[in-house]
């Protein structure tokens, strides 16, 4: 017998298998960026110079472009994370392919057009 | 009109790893996939092995996964498919017997957990036990399940552990435990409240899009779930 594997990349996903996905990887990077953000947060604690100097190394465009992704990952996360509570305690489980749309019209809306308040 | 289909092989007494073989035929008018793989094990390769029995969307034994997404092989018409190779696997998640033959034993192991049987403590009633059409309606959706094992095999986090009870026994649960006239819900519930139950849905949806019967299954999770919570605080 041929031993199953524990993913099936070849599946065919809907809406709802990418929702999971980008929600799942999404709160990964949270997590790193909440380490991230108490290490940098620390640096107070080695003096005002050494905060200045990170504060310094984090305003490079590669942070700025990484602080967008950021925010594109937080708002995808909250708005999925709605669609999952109104599935979860609303039996919204019918609508949930429209519920993705409007989250990810949300996201798109409120990411894209903040790429100007980074970068300008 | 010609077809090609690119279809899973793998004979455990020969074959080392799993590979791809490619048939072309002619198929007809209305054909569905079981019709062109019938046709391929009659008249183009004896070797191929799959499991089919009634042809008419209610036994369930024909779900495999075709290109790329869980469907009985009875039911799917080739037209639908659009254009290009058609391509035939087993189910995922399951061990692979030969060719699209699946073992499953894991998928009925589960099934068998939640006590998928009428249970009845009272003394049984003179006559037959009548439901009202409103608490029918209630698990109507759910009583049409025909255990083809499409959702359950969809699920990733089954794939990721195959002792998730997975969405076919969930949804088995859900029949009875929502059954008016079943007495056995609470000792039930208690099964599936369980780290390898209920919790582990993450509302993915892929059973839903895979399910023959158009069940909307991951809703009745979900239920069961509220149920599980409501009864605990």
């Amino acid at each position: 017998m041929l031993k199953p594997k524990w993913f099936y990349p070849s599946y065919k996903k809907d809406v709802g298998e990418w929702a999971w996905i980008l929600h799942r990887l999404g709160g990964l990077a949270l997590i790193f960026y909440l380490f991230l953000h108490i290490f940098v947060t620390n640096r107070l604690a080695a003096g005002p110079e050494a905060f200045n100097a990170t504060m310094k190394a984090l305003s490079t465009p590669v942070f700025k472009f990484l602080e967008w992704g950021l925010w594109g990952v937080i708002l995808f996360h909250a708005f999925n994370g709605i669609r999952l509570v109104l599935v979860d305690f609303a039996g919204a489980s019918k609508y949930q392919k429209l519920l993705f749309w409007i989250a990810f019209v949300l996201f798109l809306a409120l990411w894209i057009p903040a790429a100007w308040k980074f970068f300008l | 009109m010609k077809r090609k289909f690119k279809i899973f092989r793998y004979n455990p007494e020969k074959d080392k790893r799993p590979y791809y073989k490619e048939y072309e035929i002619e198929i007809g008018e209305g054909w569905t996939v079981l019709d062109a793989i019938n046709h391929i094990h009659w008249y183009v390769d004896g070797t191929l092995a799959f499991r089919r029995a009634c042809r008419s969307e209610i036994c369930g034994s024909c779900a495999m996964r075709i290109n790329g997404k869980n469907r009985l092989a009875c039911k799917t018409q080739i037209k639908t498919l659009g254009k290009g190779t058609i391509k035939i696997e087993p189910l995922p998640g399951l061990p692979i017997i030969k060719d699209m033959v699946v073992d499953l034993d894991p998928f009925f192991r589960n099934l068998e957990k939640v006590k998928p049987y009428f249970i009845k403590y009272s003394p049984l009633p003179e006559k037959e036990q009548l439901q009202t059409p409103q608490e029918r309606e209630i698990i109507n959706e759910a009583a049409m399940c025909i255990l083809c094992g499409a959702c359950t095999t969809s699920c990733p986090s089954f794939w990721a552990n195959p002792d998730y009870l997975g969405p076919a026994a969930l949804l088995k649960a859900y029949r009875f435990i929502f059954d008016s006239r079943d007495e056995g819900g609470k000792e039930r519930l208690e099964i599936i409240n369980d780290r390898n139950g209920l919790w582990r849905c993450h509302a993915i949806f892929n059973c839903t899009e895979a399910c023959p019967k158009n069940i909307n299954i991951t809703y009745y999770i979900k239920k069961l779930q509220n149920l599980a919570v409501n009864n605990q605080f």
